[in-house]
């Protein structure tokens, strides 16, 4: 076979992977998040209330306080255990960025005019933001255990959630009007959450 | 349905296989006229028809001169011509109704799609042989290729925004980006093997098309639901504002993680 041919059957590899993939369903549709049309009310972020709690399961001092008195095995056990509490707390900081970045998805999406630059500029940050956090996960995972991490991705989230709650509070009118659009099986899934 | 120009007369398997596609062809071309169906996909239909008339000329055109007359090729691969232009159609119709309700989007998209379109025009410009058949195949094999990089961006956008895509319309556009990745296989073989690969090509061809037309019958035998004509949508000061907004704040999500990680690195 010829160069032409290879060429070609890798093009056309992608694109079925691509196809593939983007007709599966993405994970962030998943049932978690409530009524498919509700507007979340606490934008701010649920998890910056657990914060202090994440932070003292994970403190070196509190960890330092606990090798002395408590047996080896147990001890072992704590430090997996506040592992899974600390990754847990990842995926919730995931699942949060999933719904305002769809927030940011809903008001492109019903806007007359979408700007290609911001689309494609909000694609590469959320990519990069999503590399560090993974960066993050698996720093948690191997047991690294980065407190000023954990404190940096709560930040920006905070952030974010505080700007587009005041997006969000000017959606509010037309809320009514989106959740009719959504519940109707032959529009569209998109909600304003 | 695609051109037998070197079929072999003597090949029985191939001529069922194309009977077949035909009556299959006919079939669900009546379909769609008789359940209204044309009124929503025009240019479907006018595809379907195309492939209905082009193998009516095509077996009176070989009835006449023969399968491997020049006046038999030229007919062929000019009536395989207008039958790619159409099936160009019917899917940016499909494009069409998935995304026009986001006219936003929608723009978005139709831009992409063209740029895609002349990256492929250029890349057959690019590898295009010197005679008139490598020429008429190398068009032929860029536009199914147009045609499977526009379905597979179509759907790419429906992913990122979650754009709910009815399921007849979902396997219709299945239907088009599979065969055309196929044809872009099959033309690419036959450029390298044209005498040895010219049967098995028609063959692989029609199995294709007749796959493609199952699936397709299949798909519009669901039952459709009704299309909202058009959304309503935000103002426009509502993108412009947020949008930038947005991505500032998102820029500094990355320069804090950035900070963080460049500290960590100080420190070690």
């Amino acid at each position: 076979m010829s160069l032409t041919f290879y060429f070609f059957l890798a093009i056309i590899g992608i694109l079925f992977v691509l196809f593939v993939w983007s007709l599966q369903s993405p994970k962030r549709q998943a049932p978690s998040a409530g009524p498919p049309s509700a507007i979340p009310q606490d934008l701010q972020g649920s998890h910056i209330s657990h914060l202090p709690q994440i932070r003292r399961a994970l403190a070196p001092a509190d960890f330092e306080f606990a090798s002395k008195n408590i047996p080896r095995e147990a001890l072992r056990r704590m430090r997996r255990e506040r592992r899974q509490v600390a990754l847990a707390y990842l995926s919730a900081l995931r699942a949060e960025l999933d719904k305002l970045l769809r927030t940011a998805r809903v008001i492109a999406a019903l806007s007359p005019e979408v700007v290609a630059g911001q689309e494609v500029e909000r694609a590469l940050l959320t990519a990069n933001f999503l590399w560090r956090y993974r960066m993050t996960r698996m720093s948690v995972w191997a047991g690294f255990t980065p407190l000023p991490q954990l404190n940096h991705l709560s930040d920006m989230l905070s952030a974010y959630s505080i700007h587009l709650e005041e997006a969000i509070r000017e959606l509010g009118e037309r809320a009514a009007l989106v959740t009719e659009m959504v519940s109707s099986p032959d529009r569209r899934r998109i909600h304003p959450v | 349905m695609l051109v037998c120009a070197r079929m072999p007369e003597a090949l029985t398997f191939e001529k069922v296989l194309w009977g077949v596609s035909f009556f299959l062809n006919t079939g669900l071309l009546a379909l769609l006229v008789y359940g209204k169906k044309h009124r929503v996909l025009p240019f479907f239909v006018l595809y379907l028809l195309l492939n209905f008339l082009q193998a009516i000329v095509l077996f009176g055109a070989y009835q006449a001169w023969g399968f491997f007359s020049r006046e038999g090729i030229r007919i062929a691969w000019t009536t395989q011509g207008l039958v790619s232009l159409a099936r160009t159609a019917a899917v940016a119709e499909i494009c069409y109704l998935v995304l026009a309700k986001f006219r936003g989007i929608w723009r978005l998209a139709w831009r992409l799609f063209t740029a895609a379109a002349t990256l492929v025009a250029l890349n057959t410009m690019a590898t295009s042989r010197g005679s008139w058949q490598f020429a008429i195949l190398n068009l032929d094999r860029g536009l199914e290729l147009l045609m499977a990089t526009v379905i597979v961006l179509l759907f790419l956008f429906v992913r990122y925004y979650e754009v709910a895509v009815q399921p007849s319309i979902r396997m219709l556009a299945t239907g088009f980006f599979l065969y055309s990745a196929f044809r872009v296989l099959d033309d690419s073989i036959l450029e390298r093997l044209w005498h040895t690969y010219g049967p098995l090509w028609n063959v692989l061809g029609t199995l294709t098309f007749l796959a493609t037309l199952l699936l397709w019958s299949w798909a519009l035998r669901q039952k459709q639901e009704q299309t909202t004509p058009e959304l309503p949508l935000l103002p426009k000061d509502h993108y412009r504002s947020l949008s930038p907004a947005i991505n500032v704040r998102l820029k500094n999500l990355n320069e804090r993680l950035g900070n963080f990680w460049d500290a960590q690195g100080e420190k070690t």
